[in-house]
């Protein structure tokens, strides 16, 4: 195998998860009750035997970059090599926020000039996948190629969400169309790119382009010898509320694609110490993943339970994500709702109530299949109803809302 | 240089009968003491059984997913004590794996941190710890090569929550050599403890070693000192014949008290010895109470442990369970009813668990049925098994006093074939496979 840096892009900003984004960049956001979806990329890059990991990040770093810290959760904290948070910053000639991944690759050349390496491998830090790197890095220098992408197939209704190759029978791509609305191929990039060191730096001095899919790939594919390593596992770009919510409840079934409890490819991340979960005399478990830490005294039926949640007797929780140390007192009903963390939702209050599935009125295109949201560390006050594609925002306090204590289906409440 | 001055200056200050007052002691107190702990977890444990035969007493699972030196280890460092000694001796290995560098518990440390003391061979007497005061005074120099003022000695197999600072500011206070930590138990159960019985001002003028009489008093010693060093030292260096040094409860303490300079510090508070099956077994089963004192979600006292790291539990959807414990990676498809389950639990579906503690990675066939059992480590229960089984609750035949209370006891690592019946007080040993079941049921009291 090559010697290989490994870059992680973190930085971005994903409206598309509304309030899971509100006050962290994607790749922080809880994933599977204890997990980051930022772990599943790191973890496969130590599992394939990478140690020398850069993570760039941009968009509200902080979460990301306390959740990373030195890296010691995935043995990263080493002395050659090892996790290195990169983010912008000012030189003599000013300084600008990147505008898209090429332009962040641009900003750390440095670091990947002084980088011991032969290969950069681009990670997207927004995925969820188990990816053994290594055949791909071993295709990649038997070809001599100057850049491999991984594909993998998606569904011809996706292709407008993906960038979208053409892979000739040799292995060699031959065409990449950026979202495209109409195509014949059903081969999407997944973001994942091996750059031979010195070609990646030779494009990125010579031109300005500010994105890999959208202005350099397409260029490039005429000029240079780019060839495609297929990835066959499960990948879910979870960059949507609905996909994050889809690749959630995915595993909760029999035996899930993504499988959480392989010893030989386990997915590291920075656990916090907590006991056991607890069930009570009164609680009724069905279908759900439970974090160390939880507190369960009510019923909790296809739900993911991240480390920490309190749900007390009497509540009802139903096909929800709930985030780590939320509150929910008792006779409490959730229903299909994402709840981040540290949320408290008062005794009887409902959430996700009623048949009304108004889309939500800011985002219609986002927020139209029933789930609803709740903020970080926002309170729901005792016997509130609210409907469903509902917004709260992170921190709502519990005087926010009118007397009646009811928000309809489709409202976003909070600034 | 100046810190030094400072340092024994101070240590002038305390000395008992030192002229000073009030204000000056406090003033005192606010130079750094260097305090060291020391954790005894060498002990074999006969009476866990099996639970300890392949480790040590202070490395045997507890609630799940810590073992029982976590408490005491994370007391340490929630008290601010980062340097921390542990005695091992009997069957260390996997407690060695559990320590490892300290990094749990911030112990990996490049000045202090964790220090693992085993027995080593000398050229003067030195050889198997032959008692608690015996391993401290063979490592003596662990207390003078980090320039210790106080030694704070743990036992390694007790479970409770306790801040060592409010015990160490109750010993300064009292200018003591000794400080016992005491607690009150009922006065029926005194003849189980050894009794301390204190005057007006909490100095110990008399200690009991189980006492037949009721007129001692309720305090009873939980194994927790704080020593000067200086006193400690002395004590262990001066011991010989006609004044042994072997054991600190039957030696040490009560030679101590006769110089009348002891404390008894009182603490209040769950704490516990979970040194019998039935203790360990009550003491699991109190944590399922919803009322248990023993609160282990305090964010402000974490007990920290080597966790590996595994998925959340799985929870299937025919799945059912009540007032347990789950640990990440255990999978659940069957019902479990007042259990502990640790990480990486297997229930498969028509399983029934109900009154148990089962450890590490254990697989429970389909239809099994287990009945107040704890099960060790990697255990393989066939489809089909009753384990703990009907109304007989003769004694265990060859560990009488063990296992009498209906507590089936497997052994880590053994595989209990398909379909076979096994009543209570049972004792299946470690590694048992298939050859060893030659029928298809064991009788309450027997040991495979």
């Amino acid at each position: 195998m090559p010697r290989t840096l490994a870059l992680i892009l973190a930085g971005g900003e994903s409206p598309a998860l509304s309030i899971l984004t509100a006050l962290r960049s994607e790749a922080a956001v809880p994933f599977a009750g204890k997990f980051r979806i930022v772990d599943f990329t790191l973890s496969n890059c130590v599992n394939s035997g990478i140690y020398n990991v850069g993570v760039l990040t941009q968009y509200r770093p902080r979460s990301l970059h306390e959740h990373i810290g030195v890296g010691k959760s995935w043995d990263l904290d080493r002395r050659i090599g090892g996790v290195r948070v990169l983010h912008p910053y000012l030189t003599a000639e000013g300084g600008d926020w990147q505008k898209g991944n090429a332009d962040a690759l641009r900003a750390n050349l440095d670091f990947i000039a002084e980088s011991p390496t032969d290969v950069v491998l681009v990670l997207a830090g927004d995925h969820i996948y188990k990816m053994d790197y290594r055949p791909m890095l071993r295709l990649h220098e038997e070809r001599d190629a100057d850049i491999t992408v991984a594909v993998h197939s998606v569904s011809p209704h996706e292709t407008h969400r993906f960038g979208i190759v053409t892979v000739e029978p040799d292995g060699t791509v031959s065409q990449f169309e950026e979202k495209p609305r109409r195509t014949r191929s059903t081969m999407a990039s997944m973001g994942i790119y091996a750059f031979r060191k010195s070609f990646l730096t030779e494009i990125l001095t010579s031109g300005n382009g500010t994105n890999i899919g959208r202005d350099l790939m397409p260029r490039l594919i005429k000029q240079t010898h780019v060839v495609a390593h297929q990835f066959q596992g499960y990948w879910a770009d979870v960059g949507t509320v609905q996909a994050y919510y889809e690749a959630n409840m995915a595993l909760l079934v029999e035996t899930p694609a993504l499988d959480l409890f392989d010893p030989d490819w386990v997915i590291h991340t920075k656990s916090e110490e907590r006991p056991a979960a607890e069930i009570g005399p009164q609680a009724r478990v069905e279908g759900n993943l439970l974090c160390d830490g939880c507190r369960i005294n009510g019923s909790v039926t296809r739900s993911v339970i991240s480390p920490g949640v309190v749900i007390a007797e009497g509540a009802i929780v139903r096909d929800s994500i709930i985030l780590t140390d939320t509150v929910i007192e008792a006779g409490a009903v959730i229903d299909r709702c994402i709840l981040d963390k540290g949320v408290r939702v008062g005794a009887g209050a409902l959430v996700g109530d009623g048949e009304d599935n108004t889309p939500n009125q800011q985002s219609p295109d986002l927020l139209n299949t029933g789930l609803t949201l709740v903020g970080r560390g926002a309170e729901i006050p005792a016997g509130a109803t609210i409907g469903r594609n509902v917004v709260i925002r992170p921190r709502v306090g519990s005087k926010t809302f009118d007397k009646t204590l009811a928000v309809p289906s489709g409202r976003t409440v909070g600034g | 240089m100046l810190y030094d001055i400072k340092r024994k200056l101070w240590y002038s200050f305390c000395r008992p009968g030192s002229l000073l007052n009030g204000v000056l002691i406090a003033s005192a107190l606010e130079v750094p003491v260097r305090v060291v702990a020391m954790i005894l977890a060498g002990g074999e444990g006969t009476r866990l059984t099996v639970l300890s035969e392949k480790r040590a007493k202070p490395s045997v699972p507890f609630a799940g997913k810590f073992r029982i030196i976590d408490f005491p280890l994370s007391n340490c460092v929630n008290s601010g004590i980062f340097d921390v000694a542990v005695l091992t001796q009997y069957r260390p290995h996997s407690m060695n794996a559990h320590i490892g560098n300290g990094k749990p518990w911030d112990l990996d440390r490049s000045n202090g941190g964790v220090q693992l003391l085993q027995p080593y061979q000398g050229r003067r007497d030195e050889s198997w710890y032959k008692g608690t005061a015996d391993a401290v005074y063979q490592n003596i120099n662990y207390i003078r090569e980090r320039r210790a003022d106080l030694v704070v000695l743990l036992s390694g197999d007790h479970i409770y929550k306790m801040d060592y600072a409010a015990m160490i500011e109750f010993h300064q206070r009292n200018r003591a050599e000794l400080t016992v930590a005491v607690m009150n138990v009922a006065l029926d159960e005194t003849d189980r403890f050894g009794i301390l019985t204190v005057d007006e001002h909490d100095r110990v003028v008399e200690f009991t070693e189980k006492p037949k009489n009721r007129d001692k008093g309720t305090l009873a010693n939980m194994g927790i000192y704080v020593f000067n060093a200086e006193a400690l030292v002395a004590r262990l260096s001066g011991g010989g014949e006609g004044n042994p040094r072997i054991d600190f409860g039957k030696h040490i303490i009560p030679s101590m008290i006769g110089d009348g300079n002891v404390f008894a510090y009182p603490f209040e508070g769950y704490w516990v010895d979970v040194g019998t099956i039935q203790s360990y077994w009550e003491t699991s089963m109190d944590l399922l109470d919803p009322s248990n004192t023993l609160n282990l979600s305090d964010p402000n006292w974490v007990i920290h442990t080597r966790s590996e790291e595994r998925a959340p539990a799985k929870i299937g959807p025919q799945a059912r369970v009540t007032r347990s414990m789950v640990c990440n990676g255990c999978v659940v498809r069957g019902t479990v009813d007042r259990s502990v389950l640790s990480p990486g639990v297997y229930i498969s579906p028509g399983a029934i668990v109900r009154d148990s503690v089962v450890m590490n990675d254990t697989w429970i066939g389909p239809g099994a049925v287990l009945d107040k059992v704890i099960v060790d480590k990697n255990v393989i229960v066939g489809a089909g098994v009753r384990l703990g089984y009907g109304d007989d609750m003769s004694p265990n035949r060859q560990q009488g006093d063990k296992l009498t209370t209906g507590i089936t006891v497997v052994g880590k690592g053994a595989h209990i074939p398909a379909g076979i019946t096994i009543g209570r007080n049972v004792l299946i040993n470690a590694d048992r496979d298939e050859d060893h079941f030659p029928k298809d049921e064991i009788k309450s009291g027997e040991t495979v």
